[in-house]
This record gives structure tokens, C-alpha cells and sequence, in this order.
């Protein structure tokens, strides 16, 4: 914008406005740098790599999908080739009712045929493993944050904060699993440990004893660890 | 974005390299593509969700499609414009369907349930924050191609022929969209910039 074009009243207001309008865009990428800033990007690779790795499993299990008269698209620039493919369609058939034997039916071979009730059940069950996981990684988590007693070193607890945000990201995976096999109750208590995982993550250095005492009264209060222990039992004898 | 960290650019042939490797099942390839990626894909999501979980899924689907197509990917072109392309894509599915959903929880549920989305503003920030609604509604209310084009250009700081390749359109048409977006935008926020429309 030249010296000229600023002088004249009009021009300058429309450029202070435009000048406005597009400082608006940084109050939103202040928004996204602080989204940003709040994820975990070690961990993140890891997961969506086992995600894609289970898929790649589940999708070899299944394989590939049926394409109903795909191969007649073959034929379409070859009238010769369709021709001849007719001709030995129709003597099969002829050869078939002239020599089939009244009980002659060869059994099929279905390769890696697996029906969708049998993956439904497979993936039941791993739902129900990787939950058993979850609760049992989370026990030992709580067991370590009582027996730490607030006189621990440092490093415990940084430690203990880096399992709970590694707890944590584990969970965001496991929800879906949980709504689809609408599992409620490992729901509701994978729910109420999430929460306090969500607590400790934040906490780098060592509990204060009233910050201990405070979780420590949630955890007896809904008697989580017993809580624990009775839906991994329920979830290990297939309840 | 200059202050979201992102991975170092990576040379063409070692992306080829390791699209390459990841079509072979290679667990490290494939998360070392992500290491490098996933910062500059978590902002174009999130510039067009504007919600971090909708956008940690939107990337998590957009790196499982990776996964799928890393075989479709033509040698010569760019990888990050082909990446952000199928990040855009993702983003703009989820925002429609969720659109709808968030439509119809805020309308089912009990006014207290609602979470409330922004502090109420202070005395000297009225102006400021009125200028700043107004502006996210005038965003979202763009056509498109420009939306697309202004989110690429001011949150994710792309150069315009980032946005071209991204976008698949020439650069041309990528600087006349901008032009034509900041123009709607400036019409329609002139009653709260104080200018003649």
C-alpha cells in the first residue's frame, strides 16, 4: 500500500480492516499450537501402527472381497474369447448331466474362508483380552501410587506419570471395543480409572500426602482395585 | 504452522524408499513416515475440526489409509501434497457427518449438559470477541474450495503451491480462491469491522 493510497481515509480504514480480519487467523492457530501441544506424538506412531498391523490381520482373515461377475468385464472387448468360453460352459454342462453319478458331488475347498460370526467371536475375545490388559496394567499402577507413600524418589513418579499417560492413550483404543461389544461394566470402571489417570499424568514429581490421601480415599471410596479384580475375573471366564 | 513442531522434510527417494517398505509390512518404515507427517496432517485436521479428538481420529484414519494405498502413490509427485489431499478428504467426511450428530445432541440435550464453548468475554473484549465469532461463522459459511483454500493459506501457513498440489487445482485458481475468500469474508464482516460493505 503506497504513501498516496494511506492518505486517502476510506483506503486506510479498509486496510486496517483487512489488517484485522486476517489477525483473526492467528488467535486460531494459537488454538491449534495449543491442541497440538497437548498430544502425545511419541506415542502415537505406535498406535495407529498397531491399528493398521491388526487391520492388515483382520483383513488377510477375511480376504479379499468377492467381486460378483467381475471376469465378464473380460470378455467384453473379446467376442471370440466369450464365444469360446460359452461353447465350453455349455458342453460342461452337457458332459455334466450325460455322466454325473447320482451321489457325485465333490466337496469345495473354500481357501481362507472364515464367516463373519467366527471374526465377531474373535474379536470379542480380543476385546475382552485387551481389557483384561488394560485392568491389570492399571491395578499394578495404583498399587505402585499406595505403596509410594509420598516418600518415594522423583524418578518413581515421573515414571509412574509416563505409564499413566501410556495407560491413557491405550484406553482411547480400547473405547471403541468397549461400545461395540457393549462390555458396560468394564466400561463404567475403565471410565472411573481413566479419570484418575488423567490426574496423574499431570503429576511429574512426587504426590503430596494430601493429593495422595485424596486418591487414595476415590480408590477405597468406589473400591476400585476390587472392583478390578471382579470384571477381569468375569472377563477371563468369558462372562 | 511455525510453532508446531514438525518432522524434517523427507527427500523423494527415501520417500519412496519407504512407501516401499510399508507395502512389504515394514512396522518401522511406516512409523517413521508418521513421525514425519503427523504434525503437519494433526493441523490440517484441525483447522477444519476444530476439536483435538475429532482431529487425533482424523489422523489416525488418514495414516490407516496411507497404510492401505501407500501403493498408489505416483513417483515424481509430491508426498506431502498427495498426503495433506487424503487429510482434507478425511477431515471434510468427518466434519459432515459429525456436523449433523453435534446438530442433534445440542438440540436433544438439556441446556445445563451443553458444555459452554467459550468464557464469557470481559468488558474491554467485547469488541474483540464479537469480531472473533463473527469470523469463525463467516469461515465456515465460505463456499468450500475458498474455506478450504483461506484454512490452508492462514492456519496450516501453506504456500500456494502446497495448496495447488494438495488441493489438485492450478495455482492460478488456488490465488483467485483466497482472493474471492477474503473478499466474502471482508463482506460479510463489515458491519463488525465498521466498513462500507
Amino acid at each position: 500500500m503506497d504513501d498516496d493510497s494511506m492518505k486517502d481515509p476510506a483506503r486506510r480504514a479498509e486496510a486496517e480492516a483487512l489488517e484485522r480480519l486476517l489477525k483473526e487467523t492467528e488467535a486460531v492457530r494459537t488454538e491449534i499450537r495449543r491442541a497440538a501441544a497437548s498430544v502425545d506424538w511419541e506415542a502415537l506412531p505406535g498406535l495407529i501402527a498397531d491399528r493398521a498391523m491388526a487391520e492388515d490381520i483382520r483383513a488377510a482373515i477375511k480376504g479379499p472381497a468377492p467381486r460378483p461377475l467381475a471376469w465378464l468385464a473380460w470378455f467384453r472387448m473379446k467376442p471370440a474369447l466369450a464365444g469360446l468360453a460359452a461353447g465350453l460352459v455349455v458342453g460342461a454342462a452337457a458332459m455334466y448331466l450325460a455322466l454325473r453319478a447320482p451321489d457325485g458331488r465333490a466337496g469345495r475347498d473354500d481357501g481362507y474362508y472364515a464367516s463373519g460370526e467366527f471374526l465377531d467371536r474373535a474379536e470379542l475375545e480380543m476385546a475382552r483380552r485387551n481389557t483384561v490388559d488394560y485392568l491389570e496394567k492399571s491395578q499394578y499402577v495404583l498399587l505402585d501410587v499406595f505403596e509410594s507413600a509420598g516418600d518415594g524418589p522423583g524418578a518413581a513418579a515421573a515414571l509412574r506419570s509416563e505409564r499413566a499417560r501410556d495407560l491413557l492413550q491405550k484406553k482411547k483404543y480400547l473405547n471403541a471395543q468397549l461400545e461395540r461389544f457393549q462390555m458396560a461394566k468394564a466400561k463404567a470402571i475403565c471410565d472411573q480409572i481413566e479419570m484418575l489417570f488423567l490426574e496423574l499424568a499431570q503429576i511429574d514429581s512426587e504426590l503430596p500426602a494430601a493429593e495422595l490421601g485424596r486418591i487414595r480415599g476415590f480408590v477405597e471410596e468406589r473400591q476400585l482395585l476390587l472392583k478390578i479384580n471382579l470384571v477381569k475375573k468375569e472377563l477371563q471366564s468369558g462372562v | 504452522m511455525s510453532d508446531v513442531p514438525a518432522g524434517p522434510e523427507a527427500g523423494a527417494a527415501e520417500i519412496a524408499s519407504l512407501l516401499e517398505r510399508i507395502q512389504a509390512g515394514d512396522r518401522d518404515a511406516y512409523m517413521t513416515i508418521i513421525r514425519l507427517y503427523q504434525k503437519k496432517v494433526f493441523v490440517m485436521a484441525y483447522s477444519i475440526l476444530r476439536d483435538r479428538e475429532d482431529a487425533l481420529d482424523a489422523v489416525q484414519e488418514t495414516f490407516l489409509r496411507l497404510y492401505q494405498k501407500a501403493g498408489m502413490y505416483r513417483a515424481g509427485s509430491s508426498f506431502q501434497g498427495w498426503l495433506l489431499q487424503m487429510a482434507k478428504n478425511i477431515s471434510i467426511d468427518h466434519y459432515r457427518k459429525h456436523r449433523k450428530k453435534r446438530r442433534e445432541w445440542e438440540t436433544t440435550k438439556p441446556l445445563d449438559e451443553i458444555p459452554v464453548a467459550a468464557e464469557p468475554a470481559r468488558d474491554g473484549d467485547s469488541a474483540a470477541s464479537d469480531l472473533r465469532a463473527a469470523f469463525a461463522r463467516s469461515v465456515e459459511t465460505l463456499a468450500e474450495r475458498q474455506r478450504m483454500v483461506f484454512v490452508m493459506r492462514h492456519y496450516n501457513e501453506l504456500q500456494f503451491h502446497e495448496i495447488s498440489e494438495a488441493m489438485k487445482i492450478s495455482i492460478g485458481t488456488a490465488k483467485s480462491l483466497h482472493f474471492k475468500a477474503v473478499q466474502n469474508l471482508r463482506k460479510r464482516l463489515a458491519p463488525v469491522l465498521g466498513i462500507e460493505p
